[in-house]
């Protein structure tokens, strides 16, 4: 029961990493059709962000509220600068242009922080000790039916739910989220009842990548340091979660990503000689498959239906 | 009063021009009807008055210029189009998607929420259904909730593009009955492209013909019904 209570806690806190970075990817897919390759560089670049601010003397419950406006600002100017022009002339060049992004961004955090002589080659980068957001010294813990839960655990659950609670209220009850879904049901009509959809693309990528900055302040706090890959594998699980969840609906995304979290631990923890922590994933993904043989949208997407 | 007026209006799809200079003129009170057939340039002439496509030539809505204005601002303005093949949100409630019709106004959630009464006493199918996703309902109750999302935003002047596609005759008929009422009781101007032609000229104040991009004729439907040669190619008699 204790190992059962820690293992439950511990998935669920690494499964809201997958949840946040899934948002952001349900997010932009909602608003413009788009995977967003990048979704996980851009939530390092403002890790990385926050850890300057950091550096500079500012506590980290303020710096990663301003990180996660650095966040906003990199996610808009992206969906203005790049992903717009280029959407109109080839919406799938777009794709590729992501992941030049990606690359694009890495670089940079090699080069500012990550101790890469140039050209760097992504290999061997420096890890940096980063904060984390609640106390997670080993006697940080309180104990509940016998077993010890890490405080940070239980901290980063909470915050991600309040999180999601937040964007779901945005979502269902003020003008910015009903813009949001009517851009995502029919781009056009939303231009037709007078929406300037532009902007709500605009603030759809910015808050993209402000809830990607907090999965990647969050995910370096429990890792303990950032380096250049850290969201390498994040984005892989947060992808696989929208993919899960349905790809067009956040709720979907969040409760897929605490599920392939919660999977991966149960399993490594349960069976430690078949999966143990190298086989982790692979538990993962062939639940994902075994899901999508049965439903292709995904837990929670809509399939879309056309009426001829 | 001359409400919309259109002079030497051309408008297309990157290279291609389809609008090879039209005049076109909604007055106050008018329901005007352009006729056409398959590609004549109907829903490219409803695109050009929303502003959804670039366009050239003057364009004014109650005298002033709209020609480089944004849909957004043309909306705000007064002018709301009902797009073809309905283009409610589908995902949508029925409720939110009147929501959403009313996003440019600006005079608080009460009359807003006056106004989607108003909208479900006169089409009770909408109100029974509000809290349904707009995807659920049939193409008549779409074509409902399409007008009713368009009136949200207390428009001077209805586009409605071909309103009668993929609907059964008598759901036609009861569509076009609705958009009489709105003129008469309203007093809502509407400017309405349609292949349909012998309901669209019974409720019509002015007519125009659009063939290829160029308006042919023009007059009021019982001069257009006088001349034999459009009489023959448009309305089948």
């Amino acid at each position: 029961m204790e190992l059962f209570l820690q293992r439950l806690v511990d998935g669920l806190s690494e499964g809201s990493v997958y949840a946040l970075i899934a948002l952001g990817i349900v997010i932009i897919y909602r608003g413009t059709g788009h995977l967003n390759f990048a979704q996980g560089e851009m939530a390092l670049f403002s890790t990385y962000v926050v850890y300057q601010f950091g550096e500079w003397g500012i506590p980290i419950g303020i710096a990663v509220v301003m990180g996660m406006a650095v966040g906003f600002l990199l996610g808009a100017v992206t969906e203005v600068a790049i992903v717009r022009p280029i959407s109109k002339k080839s919406p799938f060049a777009v794709f590729i242009v992501t992941i030049g992004l990606f690359q694009l961004l890495n670089w940079l955090d090699g080069a500012i922080w990550g101790g890469q002589q140039l050209p760097n080659t992504g290999v061997g980068s420096k890890q940096i000790r980063f904060p984390s957001l609640f106390p997670s010294k080993p006697t940080d813990f309180v104990t509940i039916l016998g077993a010890n839960i890490k405080i940070q655990s239980l901290g980063v659950i909470a915050l991600v739910a309040l999180l999601t609670v937040g964007l779901f209220a945005i979502f269902n009850h003020t003008r910015l989220g009903l813009a949001m879904r009517a851009v995502a049901a029919n781009g056009e009509s939303a231009k037709l009842v007078g929406i300037r959809t532009g902007r709500v693309l605009m603030a759809s990528w910015g808050m993209a990548a402000a809830i990607g900055a907090l999965g990647g302040v969050v995910f370096a706090g429990i890792s303990t340091s950032v380096s250049l890959g850290l969201m390498f594998t994040v984005f892989i699980y947060g992808a696989a979660a929208a993919t899960l969840g349905g790809f067009d609906s956040p709720g979907g995304a969040v409760i897929a990503g605490f599920s392939i979290g919660l999977i991966q631990n149960m399993a490594a923890g349960y069976a430690p000689e078949w999966v143990g922590q190298e086989m982790k994933v692979g538990v993962a993904f062939l639940v994902i498959l075994g899901v999508l043989l049965f439903r292709p949208s995904g837990l929670f997407g809509t399939s879309r239906v056309e009426r001829v | 009063m001359s409400l919309l007026r259109a002079q030497g209006l051309t408008a297309g799809y990157g290279q291609v021009r389809v609008l090879q200079g039209i005049d076109l003129e909604v007055n106050e009170g008018e329901i005007v009807v352009v006729l056409g057939a398959n590609g004549a340039g109907k829903t490219t002439t409803m695109r050009a008055v929303s502003g959804t496509i670039p366009r050239q030539g003057t364009i004014e809505f109650k005298g002033h210029s709209i020609q480089k204005a944004s849909t957004d601002a043309i909306v705000r303005a007064g002018i709301v189009q009902v797009p073809q093949g309905r283009g409610t949100f589908p995902e949508l409630t029925v409720a939110d998607n009147l929501l959403a019709g009313a996003f440019v106004r600006r005079d608080g959630a009460k009359a807003i929420a006056d106004d989607i009464a108003k909208w479900y006493s006169v089409f009770p199918r909408l109100e029974e259904r509000a809290e349904q996703r707009a995807g659920s309902l049939s193409g008549g109750e779409q074509q409902m909730l399409a007008i009713a999302r368009a009136l949200m935003s207390r428009p001077k002047l209805l586009l409605c593009d071909e309103p009668s596609m993929g609907l059964a005759p008598l759901i036609t008929r009861e569509m076009f009955n609705v958009i009489e009422r709105l003129n008469k009781e309203e007093g809502l101007s509407v400017l309405l492209v349609e292949q349909n032609a012998n309901l669209a000229m019974e409720i019509a104040s002015r007519v125009y013909l659009l063939e290829t991009g160029v308006i042919v004729a023009s007059g009021t439907a019982a001069e257009l019904s006088a001349d034999d040669s459009i009489r023959k190619a448009y309305l089948g008699f």
